[in-house]
């Protein structure tokens, strides 16, 4: 069985992963551990995940989602998703996942900058 | 001309995928649009996982169907699991017996336009949905 190879990328304090190609179960649970794994080597304060190249989420990953998002925030960081395609949008919510509790941008450059604010608000809290 | 049925056996994580892009391949030929083809692949991605979890395996057959002047897609999910005893209850948002988010039935319920189920418990399942095409 494959292991799934989707590079992490470390961008100054910020990590990207881009999705681009549909996921089995079983990578999409590696997928999210090594996510985790990563921002914890990393101690990266903010995480993109890129789904434009995503034409169908279904409820497993869309709840992988949520989890990456509810263990990133234990662990003190931001996760944005970004790049969901319309058809993807539409189809989440009308299956009844709304995805609460995570962040999203249409697209890598404005997940850049709304994680930017986020991290930046964080720390002058923190001060 | 209508297209050949697609049968996709249902047996591990792999075949859920394999199903869904059936599915969507034979929506984009018919001509169904993108936010069409996007429900009728999760659908599908939702009951081929049931099958795969719940019942272990089983298929997935993918048609293309006419009615009068309108044609559409049918798929049939089939397996010898354990059946469900309660159908009211697993259409219900919310309901899983695994940990689940039980959203799966009844949101690919909302995502096709029609959709029945047939099943005896100890013998097994059959879910059939279809979606119309738009004129
Ligand atoms: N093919 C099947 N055979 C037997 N029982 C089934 C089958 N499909 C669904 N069920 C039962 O129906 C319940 C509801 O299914 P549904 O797909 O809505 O939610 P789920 O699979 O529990 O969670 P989710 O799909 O949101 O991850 C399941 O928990 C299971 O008990
Ligand atoms: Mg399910």
């Amino acid at each position: 069985m494959d292991i799934v190879n989707i590079p992490i990328l470390k961008i100054e304090n910020f990590l990207i992963a881009s999705v681009q190609v549909a996921l089995y179960d079983m990578q999409a649970i590696q997928f999210k551990d090594a996510v985790l794994q990563k921002i914890y080597e990393t101690k990266a304060k903010g995480v993109i995940i890129d789904l434009t190249a995503m034409d169908v989420l279904d409820s497993f990953v869309g709840r992988l989602i949520s989890d990456i998002a509810a263990m990133a925030r234990l662990m003190g960081t931001t996760v944005v998703i970004t790049g969901l395609q319309p058809a993807v949008a539409i189809t989440l919510v009308e299956l009844g996942l709304e995805l609460p509790g995570v962040t999203t941008a249409l697209n890598l450059e404005k997940g850049i900058a709304k994680l930017r604010l986020i991290t930046e608000n964080n720390a002058d809290g923190n001060a | 001309m209508a297209m050949p049925n697609k049968v996709i056996t249902i047996q591990s994580d792999l075949d859920i995928v394999a199903a869904r892009m059936a599915a969507r391949d034979m929506a984009k030929s018919m001509g169904f649009g993108a936010i069409d083809q996007a429900r009728i692949a999760t659908a599908i991605s939702e009951l081929a996982r049931n099958i795969y979890l719940y019942a272990g395996e089983g298929t997935v057959t993918v048609s293309e169907i006419q009615q009068g002047l309108r044609k559409g897609l049918q798929v049939v999910c089939e397996d010898q699991g354990p059946g469900i005893e309660d159908i009211s209850l697993v259409m219900q948002d919310g309901y899983t017996t695994s940990k689940g988010m039980g959203m799966g039935m009844p949101g690919a319920k909302r995502l096709m336009d029609e959709f029945e189920i047939e099943s005896i418990v100890g013998e097994g399942t059959k879910i059939t949905c279809r979606k119309w095409k738009r004129p």
